[in-house]
């Protein structure tokens, strides 16, 4: 169990609604089934939770699903060239929309950070959360982690049990 | 000929696209029903004719329809406003105006889908009503899938988007999970019952009935029908709301129309000798300033 | 009539702006609410502005209080357009002087009956 209130169910239904209104075409959000393939040029954008529960909620694909999602976002045409700044900005932005609806469902919400986008996500924190998803066939991996370190040590100990 | 998977999926995708509004499999019967009025406008045998002459050589204005009749209806808060407006700045004042603090304000709203339409009235209500009055409102339906979520009153963030206004929304709703519910004192005032327009009425007398979108779906002999019961169900000087495009078709002896500020309603035509008191009675006079300050602003182009 | 999309990421100013464009508004955009600010002492006269939160140099929040501090704008209606979907926060926003709240994501349709809300699009009728 994770420390807060928001569990897998919560973080696809979030998730799905953010494909189903902003994102047209390419399919509804599912479940993805199977391993994972590897990611080629990995691509990873997450916003932070700051306040009683700090952590963060991270959004990870390849390079070529983001750039249909920002076409798609931008409603731009199948075959458009998406510019960097666009791309950073449109996977930033769906990842934002998720965050800020994961982040209402906190028991003590606190603030939002600005979205960022790298290639790596940052290497601390503990998962709560991992959702393997797939839009129209593609891996888009949703998580959830906590950078609070008190929650962090309650998560570590629950796991040991 | 009823709805093939192929044209029920046409369907269900153009809604998708267009709306976010997911018809899962299992909701063919609400896309043969919202898309009826559409084919017998077109002369055309059923809505298999209608999907598949849209896929042919269907305009924009004809997809952008179809997506209407299978959205706006089930899914829009306050749909159209002017019926809200005419409820909150007339209709409801006047009744407390000549019925007391204590009055007792009973609704019908028939064809209620998925519960937004009653709760929009019961949040209306509650914003013009003193604590004292009570209104209780009965809301029907065919199907007993609508209605179940109707009762439970759950809706999904892009549900509580589509025309709820944020005042509203505060007041009324609570967070559960991802997804909205309204309040349980809201949910008190609405009791919601299976119901067919062709069997016989629920009991009156109604102040005030919603009968919107729903009489395009049968001919002239069963509008007519559907509306002479009506009548008899209505307290005296009680209001009928229909959709925004529809008229009382023809039975103009029999219902007249009266203006309730912007908007228009309909009230049952009687003799005019003995003055039956009406809470349609001088509604053209505004005397209440708007509650919800949004709804006050307009008019700024 | 004219309106100001005021939102740091450009995808959503132009997804804003488009629909805008759409009901026949005329969309203005700014990447925070100081940049928006110097639009209007500009002379930018809006009839709507569309306001994110979050962002950076001055959030939404800060953005309506400032401008609700000017009575030579109180014309202005201001819709927050945002991810911030606590109870709580809906209620700061509307106590600060916020007319409206959309929260994101949000589809077309939604996006026109909140501007039907707010007196700003005619009512839809489909005769």
């Amino acid at each position: 169990m994770s420390p807060i209130a928001v569990g897998e169910r919560e973080i696809f239904e979030i998730a799905r609604e953010v494909f189903d209104a902003m994102i047209p075409g390419g399919g509804a959000l599912e479940e993805w089934h199977g391993d994972l393939p590897v990611q080629h040029e990995p691509l990873t954008a997450w916003v932070a939770f700051h306040g009683p529960f700090s952590g963060r909620a991270v959004l990870s694909s390849e390079r070529g699903t983001v750039d249909d999602l920002a076409s798609a976002l931008l409603g731009l045409g199948p075959d458009a060239v998406v510019g960097d700044e666009d791309r950073l900005d449109a996977f930033g932005e769906i990842a934002n929309m998720v965050g800020g609806n994961l982040k209402s469902l906190l028991p003590f919400p606190g603030t939002l950070g600005l979205p960022e986008v790298a290639a790596e996500p940052p290497a601390d924190g503990v998962l709560l959360e991992k959702l393997r998803l797939s839009w129209g066939g593609r891996p888009i991996v949703i998580t959830l982690w906590s950078t609070d370190s008190a929650a962090a040590a309650l998560s570590e100990g629950s796991t040991l049990q | 000929m009823s709805l093939s998977a192929e044209s029920f999926e046409h369907v269900a995708d153009l809604v998708l696209r267009r709306s976010a509004i997911r018809l899962a499999p299992g909701k063919e019967y609400l896309v043969e029903t919202r898309l009826l009025g559409m084919a017998r406008e077109r002369g055309l045998a059923d809505v298999e004719e209608l999907v598949r002459q849209v896929r042919a050589s269907g305009t924009e204005a004809d997809r952008e329809r179809i997506v209407e009749e299978l959205t706006t209806n089930e899914t829009s808060w306050f749909r159209d406003q002017l019926p809200f407006e005419s409820l909150r700045e007339h209709v409801l004042p006047r009744i407390v105006a000549e019925r007391g603090p204590a009055a007792r304000v009973r609704v019908w709203s028939a064809a209620c889908s998925t519960g937004q339409e009653p709760y929009s009235i019961a949040m209306t209500a509650a914003e013009v009503l003193p604590p004292t009055a009570s209104v209780e409102i009965l809301a029907t339906d065919l199907s007993d899938q609508v209605l179940a979520q109707a009762r439970s009153g759950t809706y999904s963030q892009l549900e509580i988007n589509r025309g709820m206004p944020a005042s509203m929304m505060v007041r009324h709703l609570v967070r559960s999970g991802a997804q909205w519910q309204v309040n349980p004192d809201l949910r008190r005032s609405v009791t919601f019952r299976k119901h067919n327009l062709l069997d016989m009425l629920p009991l009156g007398p109604f102040d005030i009935v919603f009968l919107r979108n729903v009489l395009i779906y049968f001919d002239v002999a069963v509008k007519h029908d559907i509306l002479r019961r009506v009548a008899r169900v209505m307290a005296p000087g009680g209001v009928l709301v229909l959709g925004s495009a529809e008229t009382v078709f023809g039975m103009d002896g029999e219902w007249s129309r009266v203006q309730a500020g912007r908007g228009s309603l309909y009230v049952v035509q009687r003799p005019a000798t003995g003055a039956v008191p009406s809470v349609a009675t001088g509604m053209t006079h505004t005397h209440r300033a708007a509650v919800v300050p949004a709804l006050a602003r307009g008019g700024q182009e | 009539m004219r309106a100001l999309v005021i939102d740091d990421s450009r995808a959503m100013r132009r997804i804003v702006s488009g629909i805008l464009k759409d009901l026949g508004l005329e969309p203005y955009e700014a990447e925070h609410g100081q940049a928006a600010l110097a639009l209007l002492e500009d002379g930018l006269d809006p009839a709507l502005a569309c306001v994110d939160w979050n962002m950076p140099v001055m959030d939404g929040l800060t953005f309506v209080t400032s401008v609700r501090a000017r009575p030579q704008w109180r014309s202005m209606t201001l819709m927050m357009v945002t991810t911030e979907s606590e109870q709580s926060q809906i209620v700061r926003a509307l106590a600060a002087g916020a007319h409206e709240y959309l929260i994101k994501p949000f589809t077309p349709d939604a996006m026109r009956a909140k501007l039907e809300i707010l007196g700003l699009v005619r009512t839809e009728t489909h005769a």
